[in-house]
């Protein structure tokens, strides 16, 4: 009889990538900073980390302001400063509210642009779990409603959440991938209401959820 | 103030916004009538619009303020002038329907310190050294141009004190102190300052409360002669790539009016302490002194700003000068405000800082004998903050101004700087560039 041998499972991998933003970062940096470490985290559930062994520099330049961040790839560290000084190794044009939509053709090393994009433009969570992070993180913001009502308009009507309890509540409704976008950081609060999303509360409500906004989008 | 003697068709309410930018409105001389004890409804908006005009978002509102609730601005009625004929001058202060001051209103600010600073019996004269930078283009041929490459008045040398100055430059001038005068601003004196097209402006000492009000009217003067002489003038911090501008604030403190900073052999011990107290906040106070993006390209070394937390006795490389010897002028310079700044909040800082040395007896650190600018890290003298973010974080944590000017004028002063901030950098500022567009567009004319 052939003797077995037992063979541990492996463990879930909990090492990722480290995301290093600079300083005083300015909000771009922020958001792309932010937008990686999302991106590495899902290495960690399972997936695989897209900017891990990464070597280089690539310059991402917003397409209609002057926003520019470098970010360094250095295996198994990447770091995100702001602006672009000497000659990067790959370079690309993007639209910052449009979830890092590239509006030029990359130049440089377009391997290395192609993968930083992949990673900058990681498909939308749903939203129910996108709006249950969102309200975790908002919680410690002054001031910040109670519950969150959400109702989104999906491909099978409209789904409903709530998140939260207590007695002061906040209204957001919109296209499920739009509103996922925004709990997620991708999208911006305030742009999003000119695209279709829709508030029920006081403006002092959507001052504080813009700030609750700003904490998922740019980590301030 | 002068007293009205013209036939009055109508009042200028007059009060800043948080930006430091003069607001108002005129009514006739009936509705003034009408309302003067009970004061004007105005709509809260004007503490949360930005220069822009967009709404600040960003914090929680407190519960005076909702959907753009109505506030009482209730006419100071000894700032009272004629400011020109027909027409009449007031400044006032926000208040609350239940009669409280709107906390965040900058004039009730230096007015709650001022009180403050009587209960401890003392009184606080100040002054200021205002600089503005006149340009030949008229304000319109400046809004052309997005307000870049206009022509210094009185020639594009810089110079200081040259009596030299093309008549163009002098008439202006001239006509300021002319008007200062008719509207009752006392001021002491007027120069040539560094820069090509800039002067410099002094305001005689009074009590913190007048003296914003002064302030505040004469800027609004400049720029009234500016604009009648087809002109135009700037209060940015930066107006131009090249030259910063400040205004450098004098406080001392007297009682039964005698000077308590002055001492035989220098700083007093309330002066030690006032500068202990300037310098513990001046971090914080960077984000109210330096209120805007351009505010922060000033810091450069040697060229004027101060750039480090620092004070000496008679060294105006340091942020807080120390004037010792004289019983009648033992002052401080507090030298760290752009000239940008919101005259009563710049007070408010002040105040708060000479209140926090006093009362808590704070000890300043070592007086800085050498040039403060280019200082080594291993002297231990902190830099002043050189962003918006980091000088907001810095106001967000100082327990000292939080306790004298408040927790909701702190958190909403630091979240509408946090809004400049976003703004800036999302809407078109380039952080790069020496002076952007963007800044260009949005400071030149305002606060």
């Amino acid at each position: 009889m052939t003797e077995s041998t037992t063979i541990e499972a492996p463990s879930p991998r909990l090492e990722m990538t480290r995301i290093l933003v600079e300083d005083d970062a300015t909000p771009v940096v922020r958001l792309i900073g932010r937008t990686l470490r999302d991106a590495a985290a899902v290495a960690r559930d399972g997936g695989d980390d897209l900017v891990a062994g990464l070597l280089g520099t690539v310059a991402v330049r917003s397409h209609d302001t002057p926003q520019a961040a470098t970010v360094t790839l250095a295996g198994d560290v990447v770091e995100v400063t702001s602006g672009v000084f000497g000659e990067p190794a790959a370079s690309v044009v993007v639209d910052l509210n449009a979830r890092f939509g590239p509006t030029e053709e990359p130049t440089g090393d377009a391997g290395l642009a192609a993968a930083l994009l992949r990673a900058l433009r990681l498909p939308m969570a749903p939203w129910r779990d996108a709006a249950a992070r969102f309200w975790e993180v908002a919680r410690g913001i002054p001031g910040i409603p109670d519950v969150l009502v959400v109702e989104a308009l999906g491909a099978n009507g409209v789904e409903r959440g709530r998140f939260g309890e207590g007695a002061t509540t906040y209204g957001i409704a919109g296209p499920a991938d739009l509103l996922a976008g925004v709990f997620s950081g991708a999208d911006d609060l305030l742009t999003s209401l000119g695209a279709g999303v829709q508030v029920q509360g006081t403006l002092a409500q959507l001052s504080v959820m813009t700030a609750a906004s700003w904490k998922v989008r740019f980590d301030v | 103030m002068s007293d009205t003697t013209t036939a009055r068709r109508a009042v200028r309410l007059e009060a800043t916004n948080h930006e430091g930018s003069l607001l108002g409105k005129n009514v006739s001389s009936a509705k003034f009538e009408a309302g003067k004890e009970t004061g004007f409804a105005f709509a809260d908006i004007l503490f949360a619009i930005d220069l822009n005009n967009e709404i600040v978002l960003g914090d929680a509102f407190p519960d005076w303020r909702g959907n753009l609730y109505d506030i009482q601005m209730i006419p100071d009625l000894t700032t009272l002038v004629e400011w020109k004929p027909g027409l009449d001058s007031v400044i006032g202060d926000y208040w609350l329907k239940d009669g409280t001051p709107v906390p965040i209103c900058p004039r009730n600010l230096v007015r709650r310190l001022v009180a403050r600073l009587a209960d401890d019996g003392y009184d606080a004269p100040v002054a200021v050294e205002i600089e503005a930078t006149l340009f030949e283009e008229s304000v319109q041929e400046a809004r052309s141009r997005g307000y870049r490459d206009l022509t210094p008045l009185g020639g594009s040398t810089g110079a200081t004190y040259h009596l030299a100055r093309s008549g163009d430059w002098i008439a202006y001038m001239e006509a300021v102190v002319e008007r200062l005068d008719r509207v009752g601003i006392a001021w002491e004196a007027w120069t040539d300052e560094a820069a090509p097209g800039q002067t410099e402006l002094n305001l005689a000492p009074t009590d913190p409360v007048r003296l914003g009000d002064n302030w505040a009217r004469t800027r609004q003067v400049m720029r009234e002669v500016a604009h009648e002489l087809g002109h135009t003038v700037s209060f940015m911090a930066k107006p131009t790539a090249g030259f910063g501008q400040g205004a450098h604030i004098n406080v001392s403190l007297q009682s039964d009016g005698v000077n308590r900073f002055f001492a035989e052999d220098g700083p007093s011990d309330l002066m030690r302490n006032a500068v202990g107290g300037l310098l513990a906040t001046m971090e914080g106070n960077t984000s109210i002194a330096f209120p805007q993006i351009t505010s922060y390209r000033r810091l450069v070394d040697l060229t004027g700003p101060p750039t480090t937390v620092s004070w000496g006795v008679n060294n105006k490389t340091a942020a807080v000068r120390a004037i010792t010897g004289h019983p009648k002028y033992s002052r401080l310079e507090y030298r760290l405000p752009g000239a940008d700044v919101n005259p009563y909040l710049a007070l408010a800082g002040v105040l708060a800082g000479v209140l926090a040395g006093i009362e808590q007896r704070i000890e300043p650190p070592a007086e800085v004998t050498d040039m403060a600018w280019c200082l080594p890290d291993s002297r231990g003298v902190p830099r002043i903050p050189d962003t918006m973010s980091k000088a907001g974080a810095a106001l967000d944590a100082d327990p000292l101004l939080r306790e004298y000017l408040g927790d909701e004028f702190v958190d909403f002063w630091v979240a509408s700087r946090r809004w400049e901030w976003m703004e800036f950098h999302t809407k078109g500022g380039d952080p790069f560039a020496e002076l952007s567009a963007w800044e260009s567009q949005r400071y030149f004319e305002f606060p």
